[in-house]
């Protein structure tokens, strides 16, 4: 079932501005709320929240200060503050459902393969910040009747990523930009990658099911690094070279579980990396 | 007179077992209708040659929805199957109302032995309720398979007998049933044969879960578990008749509930379960492998894809449907059209709506885009998979159990998915 709107906060993120692509060829009407309409960090932002979200709004958080804003305490308390006033508006809203957009760095992968009910366990404080956030989000959401959705999705990648992340999408700049793709070891590592338009096109789907609970939204398929970075080099063009440098930790592999996203939307299939990297590809070159 | 106060799976087996080693066995249950149904030998449970043992010695059996007739029996059973909950949870209350409803019409010298499947405690804790049974009061631990279960019943292996001294002879009539066996005897207190129970299933599935962890690992590096597991068996530690086939998890409910029953005394008492967590983990992990392999191998090529299923039981030979792996595979497939054919199994007309039972297994196959084998029957290794080939569309079989030869199948051009080896 349709929802009646959609509303995006976290207006400016690779994530939001892709789902709000997908819910204008889906005809959803939605609305995409950015920081410089309503700025989370301050305290005005609970009673802009309430002019702005209607009862019976889907409500997407996608609002946050990313690792490459910074990794400190200063950032984390920030990202914090946004939640508690998020809290705030969510204790007495009527949204007809609230989504969070998380991250796979809330597990910190000794349980492999992860799955939604793997525990919950701070790395560092980019991955505290989403547990607590969560957390809060569940906590804020209890007393009313708004499904919530805990989304936690893996690497992304595609065009318009806008933190250039270790992985496809600092490979693809690199790619193009220098002709070479850095490395690290020998790219040993396996990690999954959610190709950007199934992340948007599972979260429409939860949108329309309603769905609550957690999500991972991954592709089911690690590969490792060295596989993504040789398939981009082909991509970009019989010059690009792999470099490799030392590596600074130890080898770690992260695989995920996909019964549960099986189970639940039994008709998605995710795009295969190399259709998902050529379409990447693509976009990225159409757009120089 | 051998009396099993309890007429389900287990008090039928037994019952028939013992009048088969010449005792007359009244057999009791508060239900009239199945009283009525098992005296004109219509058995409401499946086992390989149950029905022909029943036949052979009718003239022994005695069924009766009366319990005054108790009274006539040296020794009694109860023998009731506890039923697990969605959880896998006991649920002892009927045992418990069984045994309230029998004990006032036991003879007073009679031996009650409990068969059923109880967490330790509960026998000598029957004791404060029943004093009078005080000195006559056994617990003895049943270890039936279902599809092997007369087998089981006839031949045991031993008779593990929780006691209240174990020291102390057993009473003769007892001994004279359990000697009729020609198995060793292993008196031990109550509590340790309650537990022995649960310890067997416990190294059951620590070998069924070892095994599959493995097993997944050979999938991924190119190695065949069937050529491990033989070295494994010659192993002493490890022996010939272990749990080495690779499965989709356990079910069938005996064995999911042991493992709650652990982790339930271990939270009581504060001991460390984290091993049973693991296997309860592995156990849900492994259930859907198949339906990961339909969406990664056939839904992602053809989300429209038909399916035929072949096997709906948990297990080979029995009609038993109890935490089936098959019936749970089809809860996850509703979008999907569904063929599917069991030899013993007939679920009611419509009960699901994307599932069209065939009548027979190469039926099933007709027009589907692959074949799921659930449950390893013995007739379907009898089907030529160059039948399978021209009753598919597809060439796709995913046989978990290896039920069928893979050399023989992909000779006729199918590609199968089988535990424990990587794809032919």
């Amino acid at each position: 079932m349709k929802p009646q709107r959609v509303v995006i906060l976290g207006a400016s993120g690779f994530i939001a501005c892709a789902l709000a692509r997908t819910l204008a060829a889906g005809q959803i009407e939605h609305r995409a709320i950015g920081a410089a309409e309503i700025d989370l960090l301050k305290p005005e932002s609970l009673a802009q929240l309430q002019s702005a979200v209607r009862e019976g709004d889907a409500l997407v958080i996608c609002s946050g200060l990313t690792p490459d804003k910074g990794r400190d305490v200063a950032t984390l308390m920030k990202n914090l503050t946004m939640a508690q006033h998020l809290a705030a508006f969510l204790e007495t809203a009527k949204c007809a459902h609230v989504l969070y957009i998380s991250s796979d760095a809330v597990y910190d992968g000794r349980e492999i393969p992860i799955r939604e009910t793997s525990p919950r366990q701070a790395t560092d404080l980019y991955s505290l910040m989403h547990i607590a956030r969560e957390q809060i989000v569940s906590v804020a959401t209890a007393g009313t009747r708004m499904p919530l959705c805990i989304f936690c999705p893996c690497a992304v990648y595609g065009a318009g990523d806008t933190h250039h992340s270790y992985g496809p999408n600092r490979y693809f700049r690199s790619a193009l930009t220098e002709r070479k793709i850095t490395v690290f070891g020998q790219g040993e590592e396996t990690r999954d990658h959610v190709y950007i338009d199934d992340l948007t096109r599972l979260l429409t789907l939860c949108l329309l099911h309603r769905s609550a609970g957690t999500l991972n939204a991954v592709s089911g398929n690690a590969v490792t690094f060295h596989d993504v970075a040789e398939r981009i080099a082909k991509l970009c063009g019989d010059d690009v070279r792999l470099e490799c440098l030392p590596r600074s930790g130890p080898i770690t592999h992260r695989h995920f579980d996909v019964t549960e996203r099986i189970k639940a939307f039994p008709t998605f299939a995710p795009t295969p990396l190399g259709r998902g990297l050529a379409e990447t590809h693509r976009r990225l070159t159409s757009q120089r | 007179m051998i009396g099993f106060i309890g007429l389900s799976h287990l008090g039928i087996v037994y019952g028939t077992a013992t009048a088969a080693k010449g005792f007359d066995m009244l057999g009791f249950d508060p239900d009239s209708d199945l009283c009525e149904a098992l005296a004109a030998g219509r058995l409401p449970v499946a086992e390989p040659g149950l029905d022909a043992l029943s036949a052979t010695h009718r003239a022994r059996l005695h069924f009766t929805a009366d319990p005054a007739r108790l009274a006539a029996c040296q020794v009694v059973f109860f023998s009731r199957d506890v039923p697990t909950d969605s959880e896998n949870r006991s649920d002892l209350g009927p045992l418990r109302q069984l045994i309230a409803l029998a004990a006032p019409h036991l003879a007073p010298d009679a031996v009650v032995v409990i068969l059923c499947q109880v967490p330790p405690g509960f026998t000598r804790a029957l004791i404060d309720e029943y004093p009078s049974l005080a000195s006559r009061l056994y617990y003895q631990v049943e270890t039936l398979i279902f599809g092997a279960a007369v087998e089981r019943a006839l031949r045991p292996e031993r008779y593990m007998i929780g006691c209240a001294d174990p020291a102390a002879p057993l009473p003769p009539a007892y001994k004279q049933w359990l000697d009729a066996f020609a198995c060793p005897l292993l008196p031990m207190r109550y509590e340790s044969a309650e537990l022995a129970k649960i310890a067997i299933n416990c190294y059951l599935v620590s070998s069924v879960s070892t095994t599959n962890t493995l097993a997944e690992i050979c999938e991924h590096t190119g190695a065949d578990w069937s050529e491990i597991a033989p070295a494994l068996r010659l192993d002493r530690r490890i022996g010939p008749h272990a749990y080495l086939t690779p499965g989709l998890g356990i079910a069938g409910g005996n064995l999911e509930r042991d493992l709650v029953t652990v982790r339930t005394l271990s939270a009581q008492h504060g001991t460390e379960s984290g091993t049973v967590s693991a296997w309860q983990l592995n156990s849900r992990y492994r259930r859907d492998w198949a339906l990961r392999k339909i969406h990664a191998l056939v839904f992602s090529q053809n989300p429209e894809a038909r399916l035929a299923i072949w096997g709906l039981a948990y297990k080979q030979d029995t009609h038993s449907t109890k935490n089936s792996q098959s019936l749970a595979l089809i809860e996850s497939l509703a979008c999907a059209p569904l063929s599917a054919y069991d030899p013993q199994v007939r679920l009611a007309g419509g009960a699901i709506a994307n599932l069209r039972q065939a009548p027979s297994a190469l039926e099933a196959c007709h027009n589907a885009d692959a074949l799921v084998v659930m449950t390893p029957w013995k007739q379907f290794t009898s089907i030529a998979p160059a039948e399978i080939k021209a009753a598919l569309r597809g060439h796709i079989v995913i046989d978990p159990l290896r039920t069928l030869d893979p050399a023989a199948c992909k000779a006729a051009g199918l590609t199968v998915h089988q535990l424990g080896a990587a794809a032919n």
